[in-house]
């Protein structure tokens, strides 16, 4: 399945990072790479440290070392929106929708780095910023017709279902059209249908839009064959990196995930 | 309907009962009744623009901005002395700028350092800037009684004299005050739904991490801009009724309780809030204080005084989000 991308350079690069809470270690000298159009999966039990990777990647998180070098750039200190602007979009585990806020103009905040028009324009809608807004709308729209959420468009995020609200939250971090995508646990507390439905979203968006995917998860079939590469983090340590097969045959992986998993 | 909004509804009817009761005394005549209630409504316009500077503020950052009132003084008093050398509206341009400027250095040095502190924090943070502004705004602009003239004749119209006998009178200043209030009410509504940047805004108010992470920054300093901005309304409308002078910075002392009616997360809150807290005080101090008097034997008046916050009480023990707010559940 993975015949059709061509898989480049490494685009992410993770070195030596180390992350701790007062005396917590929740990572400890992690170092991966990510690799263009690739999906690469971040697995291990809970508490692992898989989130507080994602949070280091997109910058919530700032390590005590090591690096984090995205498209030839190391950052060593990063905010999440300025993450964002490298083009770093990302989902959550526990969602973070704008709850108050409709669908559309949910999806239609992911479009705001890319807003030129000034507040002044934008208040009296003059010429160029109403043409913005409808070029930017239509992006959006585009979007929601993937996601297959078009009938949802002007409800309330709040008043939607869990699954749902997991895809309006995939549809705001593409409406950024980002290089890189983190989903945070996307198939977290979904039955097996939306989980075949997000699934395959995945996999149409890493071939559709090209776009590059690091996505955590603790349910291992799932991951398995979706990923091209796994990542699996134990304690906050790297126990295993390898194709879904090789990880699979790790007697590491075994004994500390599926082995505590089936004890 | 569920049980859980009964008290609030059986407070509601109780307020309408109270206010519904003057109507049988035998010595109030419909055209008196109106005219307070209409009195009651103008000076609660004015509470209201006060109070939506709080509610601005505080749903898009969290912070209960105490240095409210102070702004509203402060904006007061620069529109009257620089309408002292130039046109009014030429004032009123400038002190857009000066409170622009304000938030932004507000926002720079005050806000940013504080960020991800406790809420306490930035409450006290805000109590000092109220008196630095207070204290500044006399450096500045001079500590008399200034004035601002807006050009409206000071005699009330009478008006429905058809349909009432004698009339209701109303100030001309009031009802500018109110149109202005309402304008400010669609101008704000239009900019937080139909515009980028409010949207935006809604978006941080919200969840400042999940904006943060698709590429808006924090963007406080346009809140504290807007919300200067209705401390200019409010201060052009209370200095031009009261006279610029420092007692003005209390009308935000009388928004507290406007805001914990409304609640403090919703603009349409501070506007209704306002409203009741206005109409009742007017009445409480007109229908109820002769009938204290008569029954207890008081002195009588203050009512006006001290309604609102007990009013405001009643709303805390039966919903303390107010009316208009947001309902927190938090997971224990």
């Amino acid at each position: 399945m993975t015949t059709a991308r061509k898989i480049g350079e490494p685009v992410l690069v993770v070195d030596n990072v180390s992350l701790s809470f007062g005396g917590v270690r929740a990572l400890s000298n992690v170092s991966f790479d990510v690799r263009r159009y690739e999906i690469r999966a971040i697995i291990g039990p809970n508490g692992a440290g898989k989130s507080s990777m994602l949070n280091v990647i997109n910058g919530v998180y700032h390590p005590q070392s090591g690096t984090v070098t995205h498209e030839g750039v190391t950052r060593r200190k990063v905010d999440p929106h300025e993450a964002a602007a490298h083009g770093i979009a990302r989902t959550f585990q526990s969602l973070a929708l704008f709850k108050g806020m409709s669908v559309l103009d949910n999806i239609m905040t992911g479009r705001n780095l890319r807003m030129r028009s000034n507040l002044l324009a934008q208040a009296i809608r003059v010429g160029p910023a109403d043409r913005e807004e409808i070029a930017h709308r239509a992006v959006v729209e585009r979007i929601i017709d993937f996601l297959e959420i078009q009938h949802v468009r002007k409800t309330p995020v709040g008043r939607l279902p869990y699954g749902l609200q997991k895809r309006v939250d995939l549809a705001r971090a593409l409406a950024m059209e980002p290089a890189l995508l983190l989903l945070d646990e996307p198939m977290a507390g979904m039955n097996l249908e939306e989980k075949q439905d997000m699934c395959r979203f995945i996999l149409d968006v890493n071939e559709e839009f090209g776009t590059t995917i690091v996505l955590i998860e603790h349910d291992m079939s799932v991951v398995m064959d979706l990923s091209d590469r796994v990542v699996v983090l134990d304690y906050g340590r790297l126990i295993a990196d390898g194709t879904p097969d090789e990880v699979r045959a790790n007697p590491d992986v075994i004994s500390a995930y599926l082995g505590a998993a089936q004890a | 309907m569920s049980t859980k909004n009964l008290p609030v509804i059986i407070l509601i009817v109780l307020l309408a009962i109270g206010m519904a009761l003057p109507l049988l005394q035998k010595d109030t005549t419909p055209g008196f009744y109106v005219e307070v209630v209409l009195g009651g409504l103008m000076s609660g316009v004015l509470y209201s623009l006060v109070a939506m500077g709080f509610a601005l503020i505080f749903k898009a950052s969290g912070v209960f901005n105490f240095a409210q009132g102070a702004m509203v003084l402060f904006a007061a008093l620069s529109i009257a002395r620089i309408a002292e050398h130039m046109p009014l509206w030429a004032a009123l341009a400038a002190t857009v700028v000066i409170m622009a400027a304000l938030a932004w250095v507000i926002e720079r040095l005050v806000l940013r350092p504080l960020v991800n502190q406790e809420a306490i924090v930035l409450f006290m943070a805000t109590l000092g800037v109220a008196f630095f502004l207070d204290g500044f705004g006399q450096t500045v602009w001079g500590s008399d009684i200034y004035k601002i003239d807006l050009g409206i004749a000071k005699e009330p119209v009478l008006i429905l004299e058809n349909v009432f006998q004698g009339g209701i009178l109303v100030n001309r200043d009031d009802a500018v005050a109110a149109a202005l209030a309402a304008l400010l009410v669609v101008g704000l509504a239009l900019f937080f739904q139909k515009t980028p940047t409010g949207r935006a805004l809604r978006a941080v108010a919200d969840d400042h991490q999940a904006a943060q992470s698709i590429g808006i920054p924090l963007i406080w300093v346009i809140v504290w801009a807007v919300a200067g901005v209705v401390a200019i309304v409010a201060g052009t409308v209370w200095g031009s009724k009261l006279g610029v002078q420092f007692s003005l910075q209390d009308v935000a002392l009388k928004a507290l309780p406007v805001v914990i009616l409304g609640g403090l997360t919703s603009v349409p809150g501070a506007i209704v809030g306002g409203l009741i807290v206005g109409v009742g005080e007017k009445m409480a101090e007109v229908f109820l204080s002769p009938v204290l008097v008569k029954t207890f034997d008081l002195a009588g008046g203050g009512i006006e005084n001290w309604f609102a916050y007990v009013l405001a009480l009643v709303f805390l023990l039966v919903r303390p989000e107010g009316l208009f707010g947001e309902r927190h559940i938090d997971r224990v």
